[in-house]
């Protein structure tokens, strides 16, 4: 089979019976899941631009949020970023147990991130805040910051499981470095929506 | 199929730490541009440009893509910032202006 591709190529990296990308196919549909679910971020961070743009009363920041533990939120999810990093070139080059260390850090990270969120949701509703009102400015408000870190806040709790899953099947034998590698491509991914949303939210 | 994939390259653990590093120190810089002590346009300017920063460690470094093809880097990349770019370019000047019509 292998042979007939070679023979039906023009030696192009175009030709056919080959990837143009270099990368073999689950890595590059991972990468085209990415780039989907970073537009769906993009769209909410556009409508909330929008909201914000036309809204007399936006909540100044600084009333509505501890900017000291948002900030400690952003250190302890790029650490996790950094350990998840770590694991992927630890599997890579074979070094299993290493790479489930740095996976169960990565997954510790987390669930940290995600209790203080917890934390801040928390604070936050009791202080008044909801989907349809809050003390400190226009009602849309609320809605967009409980959907944009509520949404943000699932990938992290569905990362957190896929980490374990992956943990476990490093563990095993059963995942190779390309498994891990991929749940590193969606942690970091989930990293990468953070910087957007702790930029345009809480430091704006 | 397996010889058209390139090898892949493996990074130093040490420059994971060193892009940790610089994205905390990004962090703190983003954290203090906003005390007040510069023109709301200069507050703006450096976090944007802090924050595209951040996202191209994160992207090329820790997402490997610096070292992937250039066609797979076109690809994420522009899908992501033309949507971004046009969405917000097109959206926003109507928010702008409904808020000059409703003062």
């Amino acid at each position: 089979m292998d042979e007939a591709v070679k023979l039906e190529t023009t030696g192009s990296a175009w030709g056919g019976g080959a990837s143009p990308f270099a990368v073999n196919w689950n890595k590059l549909m991972m990468w085209l899941f990415i780039v989907t679910d970073a537009l769906l971020f993009v769209g909410f961070l556009a409508s909330y631009g929008f909201a914000r743009l036309a809204s007399p009363s936006w909540p100044d920041r600084a009333h509505v949020f501890h900017l000291e533990f948002i900030a400690a939120m952003t250190f302890v999810l790029i650490s996790s970023s950094a350990t998840m990093a770590t694991a992927v070139g630890a599997a890579q080059r074979g070094n299993r147990k290493t790479a489930v260390r740095f996976l169960l850090l990565t997954m510790l990270g987390g669930l940290a991130f995600l209790s203080m969120q917890v934390y801040e949701w928390t604070n936050l509703i009791r202080a008044g805040a909801s989907l349809h009102a809050n003390p400190w400015g226009v009602a849309q408000f609320g809605s967009y910051f409980f959907m944009i870190t509520g949404f943000h806040g699932t990938h992290v709790f569905l990362g957190v499981l896929i980490l374990l899953i992956t943990a476990i099947r490093t563990m095993t034998g059963r995942s190779t470095a390309e498994g891990v590698e991929l749940t590193g491509l969606y942690w970091h991914f989930v990293d990468l929506v953070w910087v957007f949303i702790f930029t345009l939210f809480y430091l704006f | 199929m397996t010889e058209m994939i390139h090898e892949k390259k493996l990074v130093n653990y040490k420059l994971y730490w060193l892009i940790w590093l610089v994205l905390l120190v990004l962090t703190v810089i983003m954290l203090f541009v906003g005390q007040g002590l510069f023109s709301r346009m200069a507050v703006v300017s450096l976090l944007l440009v802090a924050m595209c920063a951040k996202a191209g460690l994160i992207g090329g470094y820790f997402m490997h893509l610096r070292f992937e093809k250039l066609v797979l880097i076109l690809i994420v990349a522009l899908a992501i910032v033309l949507t971004a770019l046009a969405l917000f370019v097109l959206i926003a000047p109507d928010g702008a202006r409904i808020l000059r019509l409703s003062q």
